[in-house]
């Protein structure tokens, strides 16, 4: 901003402080990652054992486990992807709906978006629960969608309409008189406008059924369905490994990697989302 | 017309949000467990009964408020200083802004995980670092004084970049020029924080606080992970509770009267912080 001599002092407290931020934010992680690489000895000698003892066999055990670790990141994958795909088709006719009308319905139904959307939902679990077994979608990982559809549509419907509501009116009326459909309309002029906003909406909706726990854990029971997070949970309690941190070590980079390569790909659209969802809604 | 096009969001919204609720409030006059046969069967108020003299219900009440008020409190603290370390400009600050924000981006059970091995007593690397220095080391998850404080600490590490990001969102609002007159004026820039930078963000804050405090009065996959509610239900939190009497001990009517008690502590949390801002207000 600046160039005055004070300045200096000034950055190199700065460079301290983002340095003692980056050790907060990842040194944890770097942890993992340094256990997960370690033998069991090396683990238990402590701080006393930082040489020698390096090691692939934490990764080899998880990955060999049964079902293989992978197989839960495949899992969480697709019930993200159908969750955003189901939340965004959704939400998208709504939220348009929503932004083109006034009155009395679109206070009661913002009021009620805003107030689902903090909302601890994990209160929910029982009830959902109950349904899915007397419908039968119980242990069905793609019978996940609907919870989570449902679980990401306040947000998703919030974010949306004020993506709708910052469109110019003469470009749909242009559009009309063209005599252009509502889908055409959404289709070819509005959604690709809107684009920002849409990958910002459905990457939260992905994150956030990446990372769902209490509704996975409790519809499904059978080990090769689960996603991560229940998996995780899983691993944990569990005795498999004698010297357990290990593989929990290998565990947790290997949950964390795929959300790191999100992050970096798409963080400016992350943080948009996050920062719009908030001020918007 | 308009009607059709939110018909299937409003029909999975009622069916996810407003159902449930219906469902508990009806739940909680039944007794469903295992001594009915996992039969419903209309009991009146025993259930509500039971929740008011429900010890256990009471303290992780008192827990789970406990354990809100002090990390959400930290994590306006802490934000506040990354938003304003993050708000100026140098070089390399957007890596840093999406580096700060993995642990808020990862699954909470992972890190919940992570953590256990971090605090493990003796071979994790706090306790490591503690011995090196000559002290002994801490039970940090199975002490009831300090397993509370270990939640509060992954907390705070996994939910301070989202404060720190609407905090900064905020900050990025305000024009720059109100800085360089108040400047101009022989304001200092400690000065600058309190008498604009905190005012005009208060808005941003108040937001912040809603959904945080929202967020940690339903906490569940951190403790369920980390602690377990351990040691002596010391960190359990009112989810949690909820959840182990319908999943353990199979008691559907009385979790279902734990997640209707909850819900009535939460608006009662809400119409308590609403009243508070409108008090502001008023006396401003």
């Amino acid at each position: 901003m600046s160039s005055q001599p004070c300045h200096r002092s000034g950055s190199r407290l700065r460079i301290s402080l983002v340095i003692l931020l980056l050790l907060w934010s990842l040194a944890p992680m770097l942890w993992q990652l340094y256990s997960s690489l370690r033998t069991p000895e090396s683990l238990l000698a402590g701080l006393a054992g930082l040489g020698g003892g390096w090691t692939l066999i934490n990764y080899t055990a998880v990955l060999q486990a049964n079902p293989p670790f992978w197989r839960y990141l495949l899992n969480s994958s697709v019930v993200g992807a159908l969750s955003t795909l189901l939340t965004l088709a959704l939400a998208i006719p709504c939220a348009y709906s929503l932004s083109r009308r006034g009155g009395l319905l679109k206070v009661v139904v913002g009021g009620g978006l805003l107030a689902a959307a903090v909302f601890p939902y994990v209160l929910l679990f029982l009830a959902l629960l109950q349904v899915a077994r007397q419908l039968g979608l119980a242990n069905n990982l793609l019978a996940l969608c609907l919870p989570y559809a449902g679980l990401s549509l306040p947000l998703a419907v919030l974010l949306l309409q004020a993506a709708f509501a910052d469109m110019p009116v003469e470009l749909e009326e242009n559009a009309i008189l063209e005599r252009f459909t509502l889908w055409q309309r959404l289709r070819w002029i509005l959604l690709p406008l809107m684009a920002p906003s849409v990958v910002s909406t459905g990457l939260l909706v992905f994150l956030f059924s990446w990372n769902e726990f209490p509704i996975a854990l409790t519809w499904l029971s059978r080990s090769e369905l689960q996603t991560l997070a229940p998996a995780m949970a899983r691993i944990a309690g569990s005795s498999v490994f004698t010297v357990p941190f290990g593989p929990f070590a290998a565990a947790t980079v290997l949950g964390s990697l795929p959300l790191l390569a999100l992050l970096l790909i798409f963080q400016r659209q992350i943080v948009a989302g996050l920062t719009q969802g908030a001020i918007k809604g | 017309m308009s009607i059709l096009l939110m018909a299937p969001a409003l029909l999975l919204l009622l069916a996810v949000f407003l159902w449930p609720i219906v469902h508990y409030a009806w739940l909680s006059l039944q007794a469903q467990s295992v001594f009915t046969g996992l039969k419903p069967v209309p009991v009146g108020l025993a259930n509500w009964e039971r929740l008011l003299g429900d010890g256990r219900f009471w303290q992780d009440a008192v827990q789970t408020l406990r354990f809100a008020l002090v990390s959400v409190g930290l994590e306006l603290l802490l934000g506040l200083a990354i938003a304003l370390l993050l708000h100026q400009s140098w070089r390399g600050r957007g890596l840093v802004r999406s580096l700060t924000l993995l642990p808020w981006a990862l699954p909470t059970t992972v890190m919940a995980l992570g953590w256990r091995w971090i605090l493990n007593d003796p071979n994790g690397p706090i306790n490591g670092f503690l011995e090196l220095l000559g002290l002994p080391s801490l039970p940090f998850l199975a002490s009831t004084q300090l397993a509370w404080l270990a939640v509060v600490l992954a907390d705070t590490w996994k939910t301070t970049p989202f404060v720190a990001l609407l905090l900064l969102a905020g900050m990025q609002m305000i024009p720059a020029d109100l800085y360089e007159a108040f400047a101009l004026e022989g304001g200092r820039p400690m000065q600058g924080l309190l008498r604009i930078t905190l005012p005009l963000l208060r808005p941003y804050i108040f937001i912040a606080l809603v959904f945080r405090l929202a967020q940690a009065l339903g906490v569940f996959d951190l403790v369920t992970v980390l602690t377990g509610g351990g040691p002596a239900s010391s960190t359990e939190s009112l989810a949690l509770y909820a959840y182990l009497n319908a999943m353990r001990f199979l008691d559907f009517g009385y979790s279902a009267t734990l997640m209707l008690g909850t819900f009535v502590l939460l608006l009662a949390a809400a119409l308590a912080l609403v009243l508070a801002q409108r008090w502001r207000r008023a006396s401003a």
